[in-house]
């Protein structure tokens, strides 16, 4: 038996699939988090001895879809054939969310609708009649709060009780032509009239929805450009800075301080064994994953203060303050939910670009998103961040400032490549209310990423750094490297030719260069490495209480100044993202030519962004371009003069494709 | 060779079969992306097998 749970987007069907199912999708306080359709079995709670599936659908208006997610919605409802559906219907916006419950009931399915978020209702003062809505619409209603699991069983109870039953439908679209719009546009606002009166009389409303209240003013200011903008970059700053300068680190050096302990313990039982075992042991597993999962609680930290952001209701609020340059630019302004979510995961915000209806956008956006560092990178930024620049909260705030600078010149380039001219486009996006955020919703959110966080530590990782400290501890005899022979490594021999490349960028050594190759597989892998290559496992001070700052061993073991740390914390950024990141890119690019080129981007982008900042960082820091500016300036002109050669042959397309036009009409003519 | 020494060997190889099975497993489930916070309720994954 299958219950499809359909609803308008942000109406709370996926928070309600996982209390009944007890899956933990991811749920947020904005419309369009969930881009597919989703099957998991009822709790026995709910379902008893039967065995019922749940679906939880994505987002949907209306039975005509405007967006993809919503039809996916329309067909599987449509040619699916469920036994019920659960019609979770936003009881804080009654009317407009009534709208698409009609159409359901003409589908001759069986239709319960859970009356959700009843306990906002509430604080407002307004009160809807369910028992009479219940009588107009032809179907049960139920008062339902998915977060406190209020009103489920009997819903739940009833949905399957109805299965198999014929629904009688409240309001019948009358016979029209549907590819008459004027015609099919009279309907819907004959159907809205049909709400409207039924809304009409169930619902009275303390607050009426024309007035303007303080929530309302809010709005406004946030969502106005320049002062949406600065309170957004002071609010990220804030999080930066409790996340990574103050209670991170704070916690962080507890846990280092452990693994630190641990670590000493394995090495001291390993004096004497051969010093292979206890550098792999010790080093490469202890250490090196040790020094990855130090970064767990400001990883954590932050996760947990993005969710109460999501929460509250604040992302949506930027997304629309967002909206505008996005689309000036040449995005979507749906483009705007990715690159959110992508301070996350990459993977789940290109998946995200699903949203977006035209496919030149959808495809630039998914090529951008990573621009944004996701959880993986905070690692990165946090030891880069401690070691040169004294933890400074700046750093991490200027990394996804400059990632959202990225977003928008490179979508200016696509632009420019793909002649794109810029044309109205609109992004419907409805701003959830403000409420408190919770704390057991962010702290759930923030022990799942920090669950897979270690899962990857002890797989990926782990492996990882077994197989660098072997490179690292053999030559290609597979005899032991001496000390002060450590250039005769496999790794060194591997990663040296690489390092050649990187010259121009002021961190040409091989130690960086394999620490930024492994970053592909995981980003993490980059601190993970640079503790295995540097034998540094230590990298926040236990001492000092803090991440370790200044001139310290850090920047001392790498030899890298300011500058160059700089340059190489940005090449790891806004490179490439993971494998995994690259394999989602290509499934929602679905062209090979679209992904080549947002690999070669990425690529082009680290490199210029890392090799600027060298070049001009030592300018002004010493008064001369550092070494290799020439090779880098020529490499530079190289990946210039290919954009250019991609953009004439993109073009040349749309010249074929006019000459081919203007033949057919001479041809015509001649005829 | 010590009881150290032996366990060590034991406790590397312990360490690196299960990591590895533990990766094996996942991507025969056919969760492409280990460690992404989603990749349990991935839509794709969940639909269409993998992320990637």
């Amino acid at each position: 038996m299958r219950i499809a749970f359909a609803g308008n987007p942000n109406s709370g069907k996926t928070t309600m699939y996982n209390a009944l199912t007890g899956r933990s999708e991811k749920v947020g306080n904005w419309g369009g988090v969930t881009v597919g359709s989703k099957e998991y079995k009822l709790k026995k709670e709910f379902a008893g001895d039967k065995e019922v599936i749940a679906v939880d659908l994505p987002g949907a208006y209306s039975m005509s879809p405007f967006t993809p997610e919503e039809g996916i919605t329309s067909e599987y409802v449509r040619t699916a054939n469920p036994d019920a559906i659960v019609n979770i219907v936003d009881a804080t916006n009654l009317s407009r969310s009534l709208f698409f419950t009609t159409q359901l009931l003409e589908l001759g399915i069986p239709v319960v609708v859970a009356l959700n978020k009843t306990d906002i209702n509430e604080k407002e003062g307004t009160k809807i009649d369910a028992e009479k809505l219940s009588q107009k619409l032809g179907c049960p209603v139920f008062k339902t709060v998915s977060t406190e699991n209020k009103g489920l069983s009997e819903m739940i109870a009833k949905a399957i009780s109805l299965a198999g039953t014929i629904q009688t439908a409240p309001y019948l679209q009358a016979d029209i032509n549907l590819h008459d719009k004027a015609a099919v546009d009279a309907e819907d606002r004959k159907r809205y009239s049909f709400v409207n009166d039924i809304v009409a009389e169930v619902e009275t409303r303390k607050v009426k929805s024309a007035e303007s209240t303080t929530a309302d003013k809010i709005d406004a200011a946030l969502t106005f450009p320049i002062v949406g903008i600065l309170v957004f970059a002071a609010v990220m700053f804030g999080v930066f800075w409790i996340s990574q300068t103050w209670l991170g680190p704070l916690v962080a050096d507890w846990l280092v301080g452990w693994i630190e302990t641990f670590q000493g313990w394995v090495a001291g039982q390993l004096e004497n064994s051969p010093a292979i075992l206890s550098a792999l042991l010790a080093d490469g597993i202890v250490g090196g994953v040790g020094a990855v999962v130090g970064f767990l609680p400001l990883v954590m930290v932050m996760y947990f203060l993005i969710a109460l952001l999501e929460d509250c209701g604040y992302m949506a609020r930027v997304s629309a303050v967002m909206d505008p340059i996005f689309k000036r630019v040449g995005l979507s302004g749906k483009s705007v939910i990715p690159v959110v979510i992508g301070t996350g995961c990459g993977i789940p915000a290109i998946m995200a670009c699903r949203t977006i209806r035209d496919e030149r956008e959808r495809r630039a956006t998914s090529m951008l998103t990573t621009f944004i560092p996701c959880g993986a990178k905070i690692p990165v930024i946090a030891l880069f961040a401690g070691a040169f620049f004294s933890g400074a909260g700046w750093v991490s705030t200027l990394c996804y400032f400059f990632g959202l600078v990225l977003i928008f010149l490179g979508a200016l380039l696509i632009k420019a490549i793909t002649g794109y001219k810029y044309r109205k486009s609109f992004f419907i996006m409805e701003l959830p209310k403000w409420k408190a955020p919770s704390l057991k919703f962010a702290f759930k959110s923030m022990m799942e990423r920090a669950k897979a966080y270690i899962v990857k530590a002890a797989t990926i990782i782990l492996i990882c750094n077994t197989v660098v400290q072997i490179m690292q501890t053999f030559d290609w005899h597979f005899h032991v490297v001496e000390e002060g022979a450590e250039n005769t490594s496999i790794l060194a021999s591997i990663a040296s030719p690489f390092a050649i490349l990187l010259i121009p960028l002021g961190f040409g050594v091989w130690q960086l260069a394999a620490a930024a190759i492994t970053g592909f597989i995981a980003k993490e892998n980059v601190v993970g490495t640079l503790a295995v290559v540097y034998g540094l496992t230590a990298f926040i001070d236990t001492e000092e209480l803090a991440m370790t700052g200044g001139a310290n061993t850090v920047a001392m073991t790498m030899g890298l100044t300011s500058v160059t740390a700089l340059a190489y914390l940005f090449f790891n950024l806004y490179t490439p993202p993971c494998f995994a990141a690259i394999g989602a890119m290509n499934s929602e690019m679905k062209s090979k030519g679209w992904l080549w080129g947002a690999i070669g981007l990425q690529l082009c982008t680290g490199y210029t962004v890392a090799f600027l900042i060298n070049q001009f960082g030592t300018l002004f820091t010493e008064g001369h371009f550092a070494a290799g500016f020439v090779p880098g300036l020529i490499a530079e002109a190289c990946m210039v003069a290919a954009v250019i050669l991609i953009g004439k042959r993109v073009r040349s397309h749309f010249d074929e494709q006019y000459e081919l036009h203007r033949k057919v009409v001479k041809e015509g003519a001649a005829a | 060779m010590n009881a150290a020494t032996v366990i060590a060997v034991i406790a590397i190889a312990a360490i690196l079969f299960f990591a590895a099975r533990y990766l094996y497993k996942e991507k025969k489930k056919g969760n492409h992306c280990v460690g992404c916070p989603y990749a349990g309720s991935c839509t794709k994954h969940n639909n269409t097998g993998g992320c990637s």
